[in-house]
């Protein structure tokens, strides 16, 4: 089904997290390991305006649907890191804007470059990279969806487990915008599904891995997606992923986790 | 002609910005207080309406404005990065209310794309960089580079601001002009962010105001102007900044442009000059 952007614009907004209890965490605070995962997705959700940047340096910004999206849901990932960065407020952990700007400029010259050969790849390609872009961002997005929904399962505190499943609500329909765009555009070039399934194959890692330490990417993957249930959860990407046209057997989330060493 | 309004006003720096209660009060779709029934029997003039859809076109193109800033240092300052993206939803909502006044006007809304030839000022050749030389320089320049876009953000501003009062003053209309009391009362708050951002920046740093003084002298005003057609900017600059009056709209910009950190005079007329070319 196409996504109806304007509907999207319409009626998005800001997570809601003020009628939830986040002062029981202050008596019965969550786990440091956790907490430190928490702590992950707060930076990767503020982060998103710098994937942002990636986007637009590619010929997709000159589409109006795109733009409007983008807008959007910009706004609504920056305060997901609003709302979880309130959540760990209340267990005594400040993120000011002040530290997330001393962690990326941590993140050098491998960053500096990466628009540029964002912008070179996109210019070569054209309006095929609009597609890799969307699958990429499709596969990100579903990635996100399942790291809040283990989250809320692992921790079983039904307060953390309704905001994870307001913002994973949210993340939803940034799937339906991704998939839809990427359906529609990888379908129609074949060209598009040789460099999307490249580009997935050989470039994708687990969403915050270009942004945060290694050592943290890994604590995240250990306790979302490791044992039985997390490769289960793992597998679920995939299949989603595969279901993309051209994507068929790609298994790019199971093989990020075999290569972090994250035990099935 | 002195700037005795809130146009360039000198902003209360005492209280610093914030960028929380900025995001957390944004303000989006405004159609339900458009008044967009009144055009049917008082349908606005053309000059107006063509000034409505340039206008327009300025503030729905946020994530081309987005794409240059980003690729530099800028995208590091994560204070900045909130603002924008809050600026962008704001605008984004500004466009929109200004396509339903052309809507309701029975004319083409902000998608026609204007066929006219781009101007091919030679000025303006580094406005015309593309994301990947933009990406390159910035590297060497770091993060100065945050100066100068607060600082045209700033004066961005101040020239659209202008130019939406004029619209307000000739369009007669009551229905428009209380639109563009919104879209002020919405701008207000991005002045103020730009203007504070701004002077602590030029003022803290001599690279920031070279950089920001040579950024100045070779830019399209307003933001997103290169990518529109040479004859809508023509248009725009002689009905914001044409005749004697216009002339001193300009030259109050141009003051308060001389007036900021590190800026100068010399700066200050060659923006003067050419926005009343």
């Amino acid at each position: 089904m196409a996504f109806d952007v304007d509907k999207y614009t319409a009626t998005s907004v800001s997570v809601r997290w003020d009628d939830l209890d986040f002062e029981q965490f202050r008596e019965m605070p969550l786990p440091e390991y956790s907490l430190r995962t928490l702590r992950y997705m707060t930076d990767v959700e503020y982060h998103t305006v710098c994937y942002t940047r990636d986007l637009l340096t590619t010929p997709s910004h000159k589409e109006k649907d795109v733009s409007a999206f983008m807008t959007m849901w910009n706004r609504e990932e920056f305060w997901h890191g609003e709302a979880l960065a309130a959540l760990l407020g209340v267990h005594g952990i400040t993120v000011d804007y002040d530290e997330l700007k001393a962690n990326r400029l941590k993140l050098g010259w491998k960053d500096r470059l990466d628009p540029i050969k964002q912008s070179v790849a996109g210019k070569i390609v054209g309006m095929d990279f609009v597609a890799v872009h969307m699958a990429w961002g499709a596969a990100n997005e579903w990635s996100a969806i399942t790291a809040y929904n283990r989250m809320a399962e692992l921790e079983e505190n039904p307060t953390l487990a309704e905001l994870l499943r307001r913002i994973a609500k949210q993340e939803a329909r940034h799937v339906a915008f991704y998939t839809s765009q990427a359906r529609d555009r990888l379908a129609k070039s074949r060209k598009a599904q040789v460099i999307a399934r490249f580009a997935l194959n050989n470039f994708w890692a687990p969403v915050g891995s270009s942004i945060m330490e290694k050592s943290e990417v890994v604590h995240v993957m250990n306790h979302l997606m490791s044992g039985e249930e997390g490769r289960k959860a793992a597998r679920k990407i995939d299949d989603h992923i595969a279901g993309l046209p051209g994507m068929q057997g790609l298994t790019i989330v199971q093989d990020s986790l075999d290569s972090l060493g994250i035990a099935a | 002609m002195t700037m005795n309004d809130e146009t360039i006003a000198a902003t209360d720096r005492s209280a610093h910005f914030d960028v929380r209660d900025f995001a957390r009060t944004a303000r989006g779709n405004h159609r339900a207080t458009l008044q967009l029934g009144e055009y049917n029997a008082k349908p606005l003039p053309a000059d107006s309406l063509r000034l409505v859809r340039y206008l327009g076109q300025l503030e729905s193109a946020t994530m081309q404005h987005l794409r240059n800033v980003l690729v530099t240092a800028t995208h590091k300052d994560a204070r900045v990065t909130a603002f924008l993206v809050t600026w962008a939803f704001e605008k984004f909502w500004l466009a929109d209310a200004l396509d339903a006044v052309l809507e309701a006007n029975g004319v083409a809304g902000l998608e026609e794309e204007s066929s006219d030839k781009r101007r091919h000022a030679l000025s303006e050749a580094g406005e015309r960089r593309g994301p990947i030389r933009r990406a390159i320089s910035a590297i060497i320049i770091g993060t100065p580079i945050v100066a100068v876009h607060m600082t045209v953000g700033l004066i961005d501003e101040w020239i659209t601001r202008t130019a939406y009062k004029r619209l307000a003053e000739t369009s007669g209309s009551v229905a428009l002009t209380s639109t563009i009391d919104m879209v002020l009362d919405v701008k207000r708050r991005h002045s103020l962010f730009f203007d504070d951002e701004s002077r602590r920046r030029l003022s803290g740093s001599a690279q920031a105001a070279r950089l920001t003084r040579r950024a100045l002298s070779g830019a399209a005003w307003p933001i997103g102007a290169i990518d529109r057609s040479d004859d809508d900017r023509s248009f725009f600059e002689q009905f914001t900044f044409g005749g004697s009056e216009g002339r001193a709209r300009a030259a109050a910009i141009g003051s308060a442009v001389a007036a900021l950190p590190g800026i100068g005079d010399q700066v200050a007329a060659t923006l003067t000059a050419r926005l009343s070319r």
